[in-house]
């Protein structure tokens, strides 16, 4: 098909305004999807991301449709909606030429909305404003179309569209068609394909998401990978419709896959520019941003026999995880594991789960941490994505932590209890906006280890669910940090070691201890917790020693469930990591993240 | 009956090393549902009756069961009426059971123990049991305060546990164990003082003081959960136990396991039977059997059990086959219940090897703790192994058997 056919888009949204609803439409409109067949959230392919409702993957579907005696090709790219995964967005939208910017009638732009779409203008893509969820009796389209125009948007261009109805349906794809340009490229040129994604496949290797921007790739081409400088031999091109469907070839502007029986995702970076072994495309395509991973957290096997499993299975998520870190670490309380890197909590909570549930692993997970950049007295620069692992404060000339640009669109008559938030988690104040009259933008530059844990839900709770919030990361900033050390039994953990700000030490500390005296359960000895700041506790509590324990005598002789029930609380006790001879559960390696500030 | 016919249990589950020369001392038990009401802290399978009907059936078929069991070719040392709620039956119904019993065996044994709750007797029926061969009452008393009482749902309040004592006196029962229920939600220590002096007061021979288990699905765990009952303070749980310990002690009884207290020569014979590991022949539904070497156990439902017996089938829902090395664990586990351990030398005759070099490593970390000691002759938890007997057990039940030579001072 000549790509004169041919439209990529994506669609990106704020969370919960109806992206994977209007996705949903566009394929059983198209016919992608006889209507019978479908499942609520057709993109969303993973069960953890049905479960939770979101999107985690970036998924694509080729989709035909006619319009006015032509038949259209459109590939649509599903992007997350998370903040987490806007890194995944940005991949995406490098495989498009337009996206659709869907809002939500009642509720109107949010943070989100915002950094989408000028995630969305960084990479040149025509913006086709869709207002959603028209249906709903508090929508607002004629609103929401001023609020556009307030953001450099054409309101009047806005479709209104109810995707949950099947309103409007039509006019969004032939706005697809007429609005988004063609992919330009040019098919005599050499190959060049940009990998957006990759996923592996136990038949078929790696499977490489790729979108060709010049020439054509067919069965039995060698292909070139030009950062990694590997060759491989086509087995299989195909699109997503949405299930894989093979074709002859992939030519310019077309979105698909390919297999070339790759066995490690090492020679598949996302990012990277597929070309053929011969005639080889002189210049790659311009990469995009690199996923940094932004919270760091060691993953440790209850179990060290399940060290190796758990490589295994890292090594497996990382196929489809281009954004996932991990490095082999060794702590003194944990035995082997991994200091992994991640987007944010919800990758790291996924990932987690995913190692859990698919894998089987029973896991400690340390409290995520950011990253610190130390400057040593002697001159030298370290870097600390493991708070146990902070130099002597005596070899410390200066550290400086990671600061995240911060917007938060509220309800005018919450600003005070945002920035009030904003404040506690010591923010510097930036700019203040008004949308509208009822509407402001409050931007704040905060500390991004501030704003890792709970930030969100309390900005949720402060503003009655009407703030939303998106960030950008913006570099590093010197700061009055000190490592804080938790000592059980007097033997320091370092795992449960944290960097906290100094004025803030204190009733952190207290604080922690207390919650680890009522997360760690009784033992058979008493065990004294202990926070200190170098050599110097800040606070103490203890874990009396557990006074009894029995079960009353067997019913009936039935010893059989006695045992069973000795065996259950075996199992239970597996859950935890046994530190020295202390018991530690799971919980209490993060509750430095629920440790309150009494200050 | 034809009691030479092989069992349906006995052609499904293989020969029973009844005659294993160590294994001399059997128990029968028998399960009887029934309970007027459901305490609330029970999850014992038990079913709500008052229907005199269904227990003649259900006694029935429990003689129809005994004598398709194979048993050992001797008397058993103890027969055990558990429940639900044995004292339900009507003695002539106690009488029909024990009836078949001694006449198949010849004799009921040393003892004869029946459940009693103290809503279901008075002097006439407790006259009836000891009639039809009851020598021992285990009175539930569970409580003294009539509050408390109501709240575990018990159907009584104290004048009627009261009034039962001394009926089952007056009927003659010198054999009386009575139990109770401490770490109540709410229960203050003073309550449970009061109960315990109150029991003291009864004199009985034998008394079983158990720690609330909250089990789920029973009301007391969901009201604890939904925060209408407290959560048991551990500490004042452990105050009940420990100042329950020091007062039977003065008033002349003996712990002899984790749970009971007796006065010389009052043990119960057949938990005994249980913690060394002996076997019993267990009747009625959801009734647990032991032969020494494999467990099995009858269906959980009344209908299918009944429905079974009534068929001339198996009314056996499930078995498991224990090897030796999984006899072995339970026999330490079992045995540590008693506050006199157990003793190498039998063991050794059961198994034909020392304990200590079977889970060498085990017995030397409980020892390293704290939690057991042993001689030359016995293995026994210390005082701090008794309190926290299940770390002991939960560290015994899954030790890997090693053949390691028996430590010196074996």
């Amino acid at each position: 098909m000549d790509s004169a056919h041919i439209r990529n888009f994506c669609i990106i949204a704020h969370i919960d305004h109806g992206k994977s609803t209007l996705a949903d439409r566009i394929l059983e409109r198209t016919g992608a999807v006889a209507a019978r067949n479908m499942a609520p959230q057709l993109l969303d392919s993973m069960e953890l991301e049905r479960e939770r409702g979101i999107t985690i993957k970036a998924q694509a579907v080729c989709l035909n449709w006619e319009h006015s005696g032509q038949t259209y090709k459109l590939n649509l790219i599903d992007t997350p909606g998370h903040v987490d995964f806007t890194y995944e967005v940005s991949r995406a939208l490098a495989a498009c030429e337009g996206a659709l910017l869907v809002i939500d009638a009642s509720q109107g732009i949010e943070a989100q909305t915002l950094a989408n779409l000028y995630l969305a203008l960084e990479h040149d893509l025509t913006v086709v404003p869709v207002i959603n969820k028209i249906d709903l009796p508090s929508a607002d389209a004629d609103r929401v179309r001023e609020d556009l125009v307030e953001i450099g948007i054409d309101g009047t261009e806005a479709l209104a569209v109810s995707a949950k109805q099947g309103i409007g349906i039509d006019d969004v794809l032939v706005a697809i068609v007429n609005r988004i340009p063609p992919p330009a490229g040019n098919l005599d040129n050499p190959l060049r394909a940009l990998i957006f994604d990759s996923r592996f496949d136990s038949y078929k290797g790696v499977l490489v998401f790729v979108r060709v921007v010049d020439g054509r790739v067919a069965v039995g081409d060698r292909i070139r990978f030009m950062a990694t400088e590997k060759e491989f031999e086509v087995i299989e091109v195909g699109v997503f419709r949405p299930e894989l469907a093979p074709v002859d070839d992939l030519s310019c502007g077309e979105v698909g896959y390919l297999a070339a029986q790759i066995k490690s995702v090492q020679d598949t970076r996302v990012g990277d520019t597929v070309t053929l072994a011969q005639p080889r495309a002189r210049e790659p395509l311009p990469g995009y941003r690199p996923a940094q991973p932004m919270v760091f957290s060691g993953l440790y096997p209850v179990e060290s026999g399940d060290y190796a499993r758990l490589r295994e299975a890292l090594e497996k998520l990382k196929l489809n995880d281009a954004a996932l870190t991990f490095e082999p670490e060794t702590s003194l309380a944990l035995g082997f594991g991994f200091r992994a890197g991640f987007l944010g909590l919800l990758h790291l909570e996924i990932v987690q789960e995913r190692l859990e549930r698919e894998y089987g692993l029973v896991l400690i997970t340390t409290a995520p941490n950011v990253v610190y950049q130390v400057n040593l007295a002697n001159g030298q620069t370290v870097r600390v994505d493991n708070p146990s692992m902070m130099p002597p404060a005596g070899e410390i000339s200066e550290i400086l932590e990671p600061v995240v640009d911060v917007s938060i669109i509220t309800p005018a008559e919450y600003i005070g209890a945002v920035m009030e938030l904003s404040q506690e988690r010591r923010g510097e104040y930036h700019a203040l906006t008004y949308l509208d009259p009822q509407r402001a933008m409050l931007t704040y530059r905060l500390p991004l280890g501030e704003i890792m844990f709970d930030f969100f839900d309390q900005l949720k709770s402060r503003t009655h669910g009407y703030a939303s919030l998106d960030y950008q990361p913006a570099g590093m900033e010197p700061a009055d940090l000190v490592k804080m050390d938790i000592l059980l039994n007097g033997e320091a953990v370092d795992a449960l070691s944290a960097i906290v700000h100094r004025q803030r030490a204190y009733p952190k500390g207290k604080s922690l201890v207390a919650k680890l005296r009522e997360l760690i359960p009784r033992q058979l000895f008493e065990v004294p917790i202990q926070a200190a700041i170098g050599s110097k506790v800040i606070a103490r509590e203890t874990v009396r020693a557990l006074r009894k324990d029995v079960l009353a005598k067997c019913y009936g002789g039935d010893i059989t469930r006695k045992r069973k029930l000795l065996e259950k609380q075996k199992e239970g006790k597996r859950r935890m990591k046994s530190v020295g001879n202390v018991e530690i559960p799971q919980e209490a390696f993060m509750a430095i993240l629920r440790a309150e500030d009494e200050s | 009956m034809p009691s030479e016919d092989e069992s349906p249990a006995r052609r499904a589950l293989g020969a029973h090393p009844w005659r294993e020369p160590a294994l001399e001392a059997w128990g029968v038990y028998i399960h009887i549902p029934f309970c007027p009401v459901r305490c609330t802290y029970c999850d014992f399978p038990t079913v709500l009756v008052r229907d005199q009907e269904v227990t003649t059936t259900y006694v029935n078929a429990l003689i129809g069961e005994w004598w398709s069991e194979d048993i050992p070719p001797h008397p058993p040392l103890a027969v055990y009426l558990g429940g639900g709620t044995p004292s339900l039956l009507r003695p002539e119904a106690v009488e029909r059971l024990l009836g078949a019993i001694e006449q198949r065996t010849g004799s009921l044994g040393a003892e004869v123990t029946l459940e009693a709750n103290p809503d279901t007797v008075n002097g006439d029926t407790l006259a009836g049991f000891r009639q039809a061969g009851v020598t021992r009452l285990s009175i539930g008393v569970q409580a003294l305060q009539d509050d408390l009482l109501r709240e575990m749902n018990r159907g009584h309040g104290v004048d009627i546990v009261l009034q039962t004592m001394a009926a089952a006196k007056q009927a003659g029962f010198s054999a009386i164990s009575l139990d109770a229920i401490y770490g109540w939600p709410g229960q203050t220590g003073r309550q449970w003082q009061e109960t315990v002096e109150q029991m003291v007061r009864l004199d009985p021979d034998h008394l079983s003081l158990y720690q609330l288990q909250l089990e789920p699905g029973t009301q007391v765990y969901q009201k604890i959960r939904r925060h209408q009952l407290a959560t048991p303070d551990p500490d004042e749980t452990a105050d009940m136990a420990d100042w329950a310990n020091q007062r039977l002690t003065e008033a002349g009884m003996t712990r002899y396991e984790i749970s009971s207290y007796a006065r010389p020569n009052c043990q119960g014979r057949m938990n005994q039977l249980y913690w060394t590991l002996n076997p019993y022949v267990g009747l009625g539904m959801a009734a647990h059997s032991f032969d020494g070497r494999r467990r099995w156990w009858n269906a959980r439902s009344l209908p299918s059990y009944l429905s079974r017996v009534h068929a001339d089938r198996d009314p056996v829902a499930e078995s498991e086959d224990l090897g030796p090395p999984a006899l072995m664990r339970e026999y330490c586990w079992l045995g540590l219940r008693q506050v006199s351990g157990f003793t190498r030398r039998r063991f050794g005759r059961r198994f034909g090897v020392d304990p200590l070099s079977v889970f060498h490593h085990v017995w030397e970390e409980l020892r390293r703790d704290g939690l057991i000691t042993w001689d030359a002759e016995r293995i026994a938890l210390t005082a701090r192994g008794l309190d926290l007997a299940n770390r002991v057990m939960g560290r015994l039940v899954d030790a890997p058997v090693e053949l390691v030579v028996a430590s010196k001072e074996g």
